[in-house]
């Protein structure tokens, strides 16, 4: 009999806000343990959690982004929740108006083109986080965490393979990082997701038990973790290894096996029932155009006007656009220099490379547009070297500067005084009269050999194409 | 209310309950369903649910990141406490 798998996700992104959803603290990832609390986001009695704008223009900012319904109101429920990472017992998020519902995702795969509907997305608070002590056997609590605040992205179990999973998940953070509403870092939680797969004979309509797998914090684990679990499903059902039960699973990576955790919950079991201390919050036409109209551009459609606006080959167009941060300076760039092609070539080759050396992704790149196309009009207009330039550039890896004040500073611009030069290029030749006669006698490495002590003895400063011509003049005239 | 349903509701709250107890829940629990009978009897379709009390919407504030308390503050009438961390009963799922 042949199987087919049947997966639907849920995927928890925390949003790029600077504090918490009701409350004040920073919601910056990495603080030392319970640095980043107050009463309300320790549950404290008496606390009362009042709603993060930016939370709610995130999760609508998502919901357009995915093409959903956004509820114009939408209202906070509490869920219960029995474990310690969140104090007050329950959690808050959305229930019956989540912010945005009926959504829909294309994705690409090798087998073609396919949409997946987006059930809905809902805010929430994430949990804080607990660090099993064996010493004492106690559970250590750090509230950081908590009330950071997340959207959880439900799509309807419209997959179907661990190539399509991923796919949707790249196009998911993809989307979400262009729109800045969550860097999207899965080693560092910021976007994780749990699994809800069953698997059915081919063809059939009905749905077989479906599990839910948590504890996946890189793609290629999601891809382990759906095989493994498909395996086991199709192995139960053939040859009735184990009876399948609805359950959540831990995926344990290293042993590349998945875990039974505990029966899985039904929504009646976490008792939803609206938040009375939070007012409902009503999105007016006002609020919802702004949204509207600073969403960006889609990264196929900036990707196609690359191309036909700027002349860009495909290759390097999808680069730049793989990066919001990418396009922003590259776009800043090409406003000042108007040279495309260069702006292009400098960030796709030369911050790229800085990037890689610093172990960062091309979305942390800080270099301002401007600043960038600066530069590049300095080179052009020989104002500078390349090799300088690029000098000039690691210095705006480390904070944003004017490069034309940056070079004039450090002794960068490139030297007009030919009376220096033609002193340099004579002392070479005075030193060296082997290499004079070398290159005399046919040898070009020789001149190689004069033309970069020239160039160390002017520090770089100088038109390698002048040096060139002059050296080889007073060679000939020796 | 019966034996199955006080069962996983003890299950889900983390609680055990001595048969004692029990009893006396499930007796509580008879009196509550007699009297949400009689609140079931009164037609409610019209009307409307109501969450809050007051006519107030859309409560937010700005995006603006603020440090109103310390850990040691917070931290004061925590029964215990290790390295900045609440402590508290072992807890493995």
């Amino acid at each position: 009999m042949k199987f087919e798998t049947v997966i639907g996700l849920e995927v928890h992104v925390e949003l790029a806000t600077k504090s918490k959803i009701f409350c004040s603290c920073s919601a910056k990832f990495g603080a030392e343990q319970n640095d980043h609390v107050c009463p309300a986001c320790c549950g404290m009695p008496g606390m009362l959690p009042i709603v993060n704008k930016n939370v709610v223009n995130l999760g609508m900012t998502a919901g357009m982004m995915l093409n959903c319904h956004i509820n114009r109101t939408t209202t906070f429920d509490k869920k219960s929740y029995y474990y310690p990472d969140l104090p007050c017992s329950y959690q808050t998020t959305q229930w019956f108006a989540p912010v945005a519902v009926n959504g829909l995702v294309d994705i690409e795969t090798s087998k073609g083109k396919k949409s997946i509907r987006i059930k809905q997305i809902h805010m929430e608070e994430d949990a804080g986080k607990l660090v099993h002590d064996d010493w004492t056997n106690t559970s250590l609590v750090d509230f950081n965490r908590t009330s950071v605040p997340l959207i959880e992205i439900v799509s309807q179990p419209d997959l179907s393979s661990a190539e399509e999973v991923v796919a949707y998940l790249e196009r998911l953070r993809s989307l979400l990082r262009f729109a800045k509403v969550s860097d999207c870092r899965m080693e560092q939680g910021s976007m994780r997701c749990d699994v809800n797969l069953s698997v059915r004979p081919e063809g059939s309509d009905q749905l077989g038990v479906r599990t839910e797998m948590k504890n996946m914090n890189s793609l290629s684990a999601i891809v382990r973790a759906i095989e493994y679990e498909t395996a086991r499903h199709i192995d139960a059902i053939e040859n009735g290894t184990e009876e399948l039960v609805q359950e959540t699973r831990r995926w344990d990576d290293v042993k590349g096996k998945s875990f039974a955790m505990r029966n899985k919950e039904t929504a009646g079991d976490y008792r939803y029932f609206p938040d009375p201390n939070i007012m409902p919050v009503v999105i007016d036409d006002t609020w919802y155009d702004g949204i509207k109209n600073s969403l960006p551009e889609f990264p196929e459609v900036k990707k196609a006007r690359y191309m036909s606006e700027f002349g860009l080959g495909e290759y390097d167009a999808d680069i730049l656009t793989g990066s919001r941060a990418l396009c922003d300076c590259f776009e800043g760039a090409v406003a000042e220099c108007g040279n495309a092609k260069e702006a292009a070539n400098w960030l796709i080759s030369d911050c790229m490379n800085l990037l890689n050396k610093n172990q960062q992704t091309a979305d942390q790149l800080t270099v301002n547009g401007t600043s960038l196309g600066k530069l590049i009009k300095l080179v052009t207009d020989g104002t500078i070297g390349r090799g300088n330039a690029k000098k000039i550039l690691i210095a705006m890896f480390e904070k944003d500067l004017d490069p034309a004040k940056y070079a004039e500073e450090n002794g960068l611009i490139l030297s007009n005084d030919t009376g220096l030069i033609d002193k340099v290029i004579k002392e070479a030749i005075a030193a060296d009269p082997k290499a004079v006669a070398d290159f005399k006698g046919g040898k070009e490495k020789a001149l190689m050999a004069l033309f970069g002590k020239c160039m160390k003895q002017l520090k770089g400063n100088c038109d390698p194409q002048v040096l060139r011509t002059m050296l080889i003049d007073e060679i000939n005239k020796a | 209310m019966d034996q199955t349903t006080l069962q996983s509701l003890e299950k889900l709250n983390q609680l055990r309950l001595t048969d004692a107890e029990k009893e006396a829940v499930l007796a509580f629990f008879a009196r509550q369903d007699k009297e949400m009978a009689v609140l079931d009897a009164i037609d409610t379709e019209r009307v409307e649910r109501m969450v809050h009390v007051m006519p107030i919407l859309t409560v937010v504030r700005e995006d603006v990141e603020k440090k109103l308390f310390t850990r040691d503050e917070l931290q004061k009438g925590a029964p215990e406490t290790m390295d900045g961390y609440w402590q508290v009963p072992r807890l493995v799922e």
